[in-house]
């Protein structure tokens, strides 16, 4: 560099390097900005030297990191000085200091051309770099047709073509579509028969470029590329310059190789055997060495070389040779090298018969397990965790359990979390995968995350065999000194479920289980109590004959948690010791949970989750998945978490099912079990009361009787009503299309009116589609989601859905897409609005074509009048004055209801409530009339506070008189007609009265709707 | 006492320790890296006081080219440490003549480790009056270790000295001639609208004193502030006399003042300790004469070009006069060229500051010197925000003036033998933080 004569510039960097600290430096630093924009703004101007020397201290002062945000006009100016040393300022400050949307760089443009289209060739050089490096949209547009005739001209050096090269490749990343790259096949090949090694690396990174982006057209570079790989690998024709530490170019050998990895495949049998041959020579020619610098060279050539076979899908015997080839690597005491083995070894898994090969190396992969390095330990892992199969699992697994006590900390969660996804994918009996996981927990309690523990009750719970044996081994496990939490947890909860299933044998009777669990109770944290809790009642209900001294015990502790600060305890504690005073009713409500329903593990949805970081998606890997799409995929059909699982391809699924309940899901006209774990069941067959017990426990509580029972009991009663069901679902949906081949699966007036009382559950089900619903309401505005979920192998197509709103409603539903994948799901949101009240009900249009079938079913959508209702206690100092003031109609309406479906006062309270119709008890004084208030919301009316009387006759329960008030007639009206409708032809829910109904048999009534009913006719008219 | 520090690090601008004294173990002697690497070499370095890294809190302050760096690992006092950190300065000064820097510590290692060892007892402070640890600590700073005659001064007893009710003052003192000094020091703070009005004022002032006295002599002072001459026109049962009355706030006194007599007869009465010290601090936010007015007239012409003016009028009475004037005129970060046209001083353009840097040396009352300048901007890259206009700074001092008014009504002597005594007084104004918005 020219530096001499600028003592200036010296004297200040000298400045700079004397500073004692940062603020000295910035004040000198400051000091000269000062100066700099003086000079430039001196009138009378600057002679290029003092130009130069001032772009150069500006230069060094946005090296130190300051900012200079003037100057860029000088700086500029100087490309176009007619000599060597301010053009090389000139082209260096403006290449550093501007990006390419600076519009300081057009006024550069036409020098920049001159100098590339002219003679010189340092000039074109500096040119070309300072374009490769900030070139944008506008020099591209100007400039792209010189480079590409620099880069094939005759008569240019090599140093101007290389740069050329590069400088293209630069305008066609950033703007492919300004490039003009037509006709360029030709070119590229002639540029592929370069022997100037400079020029074709170049032109190598510009051909990759070009391939990626459009590799059919470039087929005839194909050859050619293999033709310069053979150069290289048999080292023909190399000069000097270019071997680096006697390996021929390596950049160009990798460069070559990723470029032929972007075409699909190698067709011509005389190219491929070539091809193969060099690789072969490349495989063989690479061995680990002394000198770290040969060592990379050759390593990267050669990982590049391995992909380049795996992409290639060469025969079994080249990868072999490949893996045997890692096998060296990663026995190496080099760390870095054994690293680059074992990533590679799990890249190669991708491909799919190398497996048994890699299984060879199992020794010598858990060894690197325990090697003191933690990036190769984890590479180590991820490597056991992908070549394990049913074959090894067990040696894997326990290999992973061992290690698993001595590993490291940070490791530890994700090793428990893979060993316990390695146990249920590949578990060859049920016994041992709960063996596994109780070893695990035992082991790494604190890493345990819930979905574990969670995972190992779903298999007990759904698999009959195992539940003895689970429960043996939990008591096994809490007969140990120091037993973790989540221990006591698992333990706990199984047996809750099963230990009576060990009752007969030594130390198993109720009352030692129980002070088994009851000794853990101090140590355990306040989320496991509920659990021990829910174990306590458990055992009491099966301990075989009573044992009055355990129930004392357990009624204690029940007594102690009744006021416990903690409301879930608190709750669990009041209701056991509610129910467990029931006597013989304690075995139904505390009954054996039924089985889950199959759902994708969340555990592999974790692991997944964290396994984006490993390699970066190459083509291979993104085959790799393609290739598994078209496994198996169960998707969660019904989002039990409230988080629904994404749109899922290429999931990994159990292997192995370890309980086939899955096929009688589907297949079954019973619903119940597809549901979440059987909420809609509940709904079916159970007075709401008992409902609302159910979803207030929670899952882990009591549960409604086995789904075998409910479905028994069903089919009893389904060949009663089946007449009356079709009338029913004839009636209130005409618009059911009978062109349908598809029959739905249940009945879909039942769902419809189900979904009025919940806010998530099925919609519609048949064999090939399952549409769910999961609907948020807040004041007027509603938000519903459609699962749309396919249950089959095939895609379904030409899917649509149409909602045809009533007058009061706003509704706007996102996009539907057009397909739906093989077994996957798809969510569509749908905005409510509610405007005005009236008890229309909007309909969804549904069709979708599966094969030739085109299916369509027009469904009634649950957004209903009572789900813009809020219910709200209202005091009698609020209530008699309201109501005095909302005096005679339409205001305030009366009505004797006649023909109402009888039923006992409770029940009708929890049928409001259900409504959400606020019971306030008190209010009246006789304690057969109901007062009920809620508040309705919409668009129109607002909030707006709703008061409603009924008075029924003990003697006749048939009928009652009815009273409503609020603020809004229409509002007064719809409601009253809302709630008549309800009460008079009650939805699904009396078909399976529990328990034991009051009412005769004949008081089944036919839906009885008045011909001169508005309602009726409004609903004759939807 | 809640403990103030753990250890104590004098370190130089570039993070090397100078000296440090580890009082207690609970801090490791490494930490001192870690305040290095996460203070001193990031931006934070000045933006907080107080730091907290690993389990160590990071006390630290700047003084001259020095940052002193306390390290405590409990829960310590803070103010207390800050305290103990002045003091401690205000000790090296004394004993080094003046000057606390990086050469001053690097001079005195011995005597700085003597005296951290006499101020600080396992992280509690102890005495940090100069005037007693001058008695045992007999160094002089690298001046004058043999010239003092220690034959003379018979080592008086440390015990009473430092218990006595006069802890601050030996007993014995003679001197040929009795004098005493009194300097009246204020600040003042103002920050000014660019329309004039005062949004922020007040003035901090100190009442430092020099005594030259024999004996053991009371001193009484009286000032013209309201609360002593309320007090007194009570006592004499006679009206107030006309005249301006000074409300003072924040009233702190050195620890030789008697609170009880103040407290009951709202005078200043005192045994003075010998040679030099702070006798009150104080502060006034009412009625503040302003020694100065500027009026800035700055008008951006376009991107490239400015007209700064600026007047700056003296209001203090004709016969005094400032001294040291500095107008700070803050420009964009961009200009590149300045002219100016000055009445009186000199200005130029100071790059490394952003400012125009007007200084006038002798600045006589009640005149209005005029500032015209022309700026020009180069023109820049980005269009950036436009120029935040910070205020316009200003620095001065003006003897014999004061801004709050303040004036010594009395000083009286009184000791048992009755000489006399001759007692001088000083007033001196100076500028605190004085900003004008423009």
């Amino acid at each position: 560099m020219t530096m001499h004569g600028m003592r200036g510039l010296s004297v200040f960097i000298s400045d700079i390097r004397n500073c004692q600290n940062k603020e000295q430096e910035r004040l000198r630093v400051d000091k000269e900005l000062g100066n700099v924009r003086t000079r430039f703004k001196n009138e009378k101007g600057l002679t290029p030297y003092e130009k130069k020397k001032y772009v150069w201290k500006m230069l060094y002062i946005y090296m130190l990191g300051y900012d200079v945000d003037f100057g860029h006009m000088e700086a500029v100016s100087l490309i176009s000085a007619p000599k060597y040393p301010e053009k090389q300022v000139g082209y260096i400050v403006t290449s550093c200091l501007l990006n390419e949307n600076h519009d300081f760089l057009r006024l550069a443009i036409n020098t920049v051309r001159n100098d590339i289209i002219g003679r010189n060739e340092t000039f074109q050089c500096l040119a070309l770099t300072m374009v490769g490096n900030i070139g944008g949209r506008e020099f591209a547009e100007s400039l792209a047709p010189d480079v590409q005739k620099l880069l094939l001209s005759s008569s240019c050096r090599p140093l101007v073509r290389k740069k050329a090269a590069l400088c293209l490749l630069r305008l066609f990343r950033k703007n492919p579509d300004v490039v003009n790259v037509d006709g360029w096949v030709d070119r590229m090949a002639q540029l592929l028969d370069e022997r100037d090694l400079g020029v074709l690396t170049s032109s190598m990174s510009l051909l990759v470029a070009l391939v990626s982006n459009n590799h059919e057209a470039y087929w005839t570079c194909l050859p050619k590329c293999v033709k310069i790989l053979e150069r290289l690998a048999r080292n023909q024709d190399v000069p000097q310059e270019y071997t680096y530490y006697g390996i021929p170019s390596p950049w160009l050998q990798v460069k070559t190789m990723r470029a032929l990895q972007y075409f699909p495949t190698v067709e011509d049998p005389n190219t491929r055997r070539t091809l193969f041959e060099v690789l072969q020579r490349i495989l063989m020619g690479t061995d680990v060495v002394k000198n770290v610098n040969k060592n990379n060279a050759s390593h990267a050539v050669l990982f590049e070389a391995l992909a380049l076979v795996m992409h290639l899908d060469a025969e079994k015997e080249m990868m072999s040779q490949c893996v045997a080839l890692l096998g060296k690597f990663i026995a190496v005491r080099e760390p870095n090298i054994r690293y680059l083995g074992l990533e590679n070894m799990t890249r190669m898994l991708m491909v799919t018969d190398v497996q048994e090969i890699i299984k060879r190396h199992q020794a010598q992969i858990i060894t690197s397990l325990k090697d003191p390095d933690i990036s190769i330990r984890r590479r180590a892992l991820d490597l056991l965790y992908g070549m394990c199969d049913v074959t090894n699992a067990k040696d894997i697994v326990e290999e992973l359990l061992q290690y698993l006590s001595s590993a490291d900390f940070a490791m530890r969660e994700e090793l428990s979390l893979k060993a316990a996804i390695l146990a249920e994918k590949f578990a060859p009996d049920l016994s041992w995968y709960v063996d596994v996981i109780l070893q695990l927990i035992d082991k790494a309690g604190d890493f345990i995350s819930d979905d574990i523990w969670f995972r190992v009750v779903q298999f007990v719970t759904n698999n009959d065999d195992l539940q003895l044996y689970a429960a043996a081994k939990a008591k096994e496990y809490l007969d140990k000194p120091a037993v973790h939490e989540t221990m006591v947890k698992v333990s706990a909860y199984i047996l809750g479920e099963y230990s009576h299933l060990l009752a007969r044998r030594l130390g198993c009777s109720p009352k030692e289980i129980f002070s088994i669990l009851h000794e853990k109770l101090p140590t355990v944290s306040t989320t496991t109590i509920p659990i021990l809790l829910s174990a306590y009642a458990k055992i009491l209900m099966h301990a075989q004959p009573p044992d009055q001294e355990l129930q004392n015990q357990i009624w204690a502790i029940f007594n102690k948690y009744e006021s416990c600060i903690d409301a879930e305890i608190q709750q669990r504690a009041v209701e056991y010791f509610a129910l467990s005073r029931k006597g013989a009713a304690l075995m139904d409500i505390l009954a054996e949970m039924p089985k889950f329903p199959e759902r994708q593990s969340s555990l592999i949805k974790k692991a997944e989750d964290g396994e984006v970081d490993t390699a970066e998606q190459s083509a291979i890997k993104l085959r790799a998945q393609q290739q598994m799409s078209n496994a198996l995929v169960v998707t969660d059909q019904c989002p039990a978490n409230g988080a629904p699982p994404a749109v899922s391809v290429g999931q990994l699924s159990l292997v192995k099912v370890p309980s086939m309940v899955s096929t009688e899901d589907h297949n079954s006209t019973d619903q119940s079990l597809s549901q979440e774990n059987g909420t809609l069941s509940k709904v079916d067959s159970q007075p709401p009361s008992a409902d609302l017990l159910g979803d207030l426990l929670g899952p882990l509580a009591i549960e409604g009787p086995p789904g075998a029972t409910v479905q028994s009991e069903r089919n009893a009663v389904s060949g009663l009503k089946g007449v009356l069901d079709a009338v029913d679902g004839s009636a209130i949906v005409p618009v059911e299309e009978h062109t349908n081949t598809v029959q739905p699966i249940g009945n879909i007036a039942e769902r419809f009116h189900a979904l009025c009382l919940k806010d998530s559950g099925v919609l519609y089900e048949d064999p090939y589609i399952q549409i769910g619903i999961k609907a948020e309401w807040r004041a007027h505005h509603g938000r519903l989601v459609l699962f749309l979920g396919n249950k089959n192998t095939a895609p379904l197509i030409s899917v649509q859905a149409v909602i045809l709103p009533p007058a009061h409603l706003k509704m706007e539903l996102s996009l539907v897409p057009d397909t739906i994948p093989p077994r996957a799901q798809v969510q569509c949101p749908l905005e409510i609005v509610n405007l005005k009240p009236s008890r229309d009900v909007a309909v969804l249009d549904f069709s979708y074509k599966f094969g030739a079938n085109m299916v369509n079913a027009k469904l009634r959508l649950p957004a209903v009048l009572n789900k813009f209702l809020q219910p709200i206690p209202v005091s009698a100092e609020e209530f008699f004055p309201q109501w005095r003031s909302l005096s005679g109609p339409p205001l305030k309406l009366q009505e004797v209801v006649r023909g109402v479906r009888p039923m006992p006062l409770p029940d009708m309270v929890n049928l409001l409530n259900s409504f959400r119709l606020m019971i306030c008890p008190g209010l009246d004084p006789n304690p057969n009339n109901l007062v009920a208030s809620t508040t309705f919301y919409s668009e129109h009316t607002r909030a707006m506070l709703c008061l409603i009387r009924i008075e029924t006759d003990p003697a006749d329960r048939t009928q009652l008189r009815m009273t409503l008030a609020s603020g809004d007639p229409t509002l007064t009206f719809e409601l009253k007609e809302f709630i008549k409708e309800q009460l008079v032809s009650i939805p699904t829910a009396p078909w399976a009265p529990v328990p034991a109904p009051p009412a005769p048999p004949v008081a089944q009534p036919t839906p009885q709707i008045p011909a001169n009913d508005p309602a009726a006719v409004l609903a004759g008219l939807m | 006492m809640p403990v103030a520090a753990s250890a104590i690090y004098f370190l130089n601008l570039r993070g090397d320790v100078l000296i440090n004294r580890l009082y207690r173990d609970d801090v490791g002697g490494n930490m001192v890296d870690a305040f290095r690497m996460h203070i001193m070499q990031t931006k934070e370095l000045g933006t907080c006081p107080v730091r907290q890294i690993g389990g160590c809190s990071f006390f630290y302050m700047r003084i001259s080219n020095v940052y002193i760096v306390i390290v405590v690992s409990s829960n310590a006092n803070v103010a207390c440490a800050f305290k103990f950190v002045v003091e401690a300065v205000a000790l090296f000064k004394s004993y080094f003549g003046g000057a606390f820097d990086e050469d001053a510590i690097r001079n005195n290692f011995v005597l700085i480790y003597e005296l951290l060892d006499e101020i600080m007892d396992f992280g509690y402070p102890q005495n940090l009056s100069p005037e007693i640890l001058k008695l045992y600590i007999t160094q002089e700073g690298v001046r004058s270790p043999f010239s003092s005659k220690p034959s003379d001064r018979s080592v008086p007893n440390a015990t009473l000295q430092v218990t006595g009710a006069v802890g601050w003052r030996r007993e014995g003192l003679v001197y040929k001639k009795n004098e005493v000094f009194l300097d009246i020091v204020e600040s003042v703070n103002l920050l000014m609208s660019s329309k004039g009005s005062v949004l922020r004022c007040d003035v901090t002032g100190k009442v430092l004193m020099k005594c030259f006295l024999s004996g053991m002599p009371d001193l009484k002072l009286g000032l013209n502030d309201k609360i002593g001459l309320e007090k007194e026109s009570q006592l004499k049962s006679r009206p107030t006399k006309s005249g301006k009355t000074i409300e003072l706030d924040d009233v702190t006194f050195h620890q030789c003042v008697n609170l009880t007599r103040f407290n009951s007869e709202k005078t200043v009465s005192f045994v003075p300790p010998d040679g030099e010290f702070e006798l009150m601090k104080y502060r006034i936010t009412e009625g503040v004469n302003l020694p100065f007015r500027v009026l800035p007239t700055i008008k951006e012409l376009g991107r490239t070009r400015m007209e700064v003016n600026v007047k700056v009028k003296s209001v203090f009475g004709a016969k005094m006069f400032a001294l040291g004037v500095v107008i700070k005129i803050p420009v964009p970060k961009q200009t590149a060229k300045t002219s100016f046209q000055v009445t009186s001083g000199r200005a130029k353009y100071n790059a490394a500051i952003d400012c125009l840097v007007w200084k006038i040396r002798k600045f006589p009352g009640q005149t209005e010197p005029t500032l015209s300048a022309e700026v020009e901007l180069i023109s820049t890259m980005a269009e950036k925000k436009s120029w935040t206009r910070p205020p316009i700074q200003m620095e001065f001092q003006v003897p014999m003036f004061t801004a709050s008014g303040l004036r010594v009504r009395f000083l009286k002597v009184w000791e048992k033998s009755g000489y006399n005594t001759v007692e001088w007084v000083r007033y001196i104004t100076k500028a605190g933080s004085y900003e004008i918005r423009c």
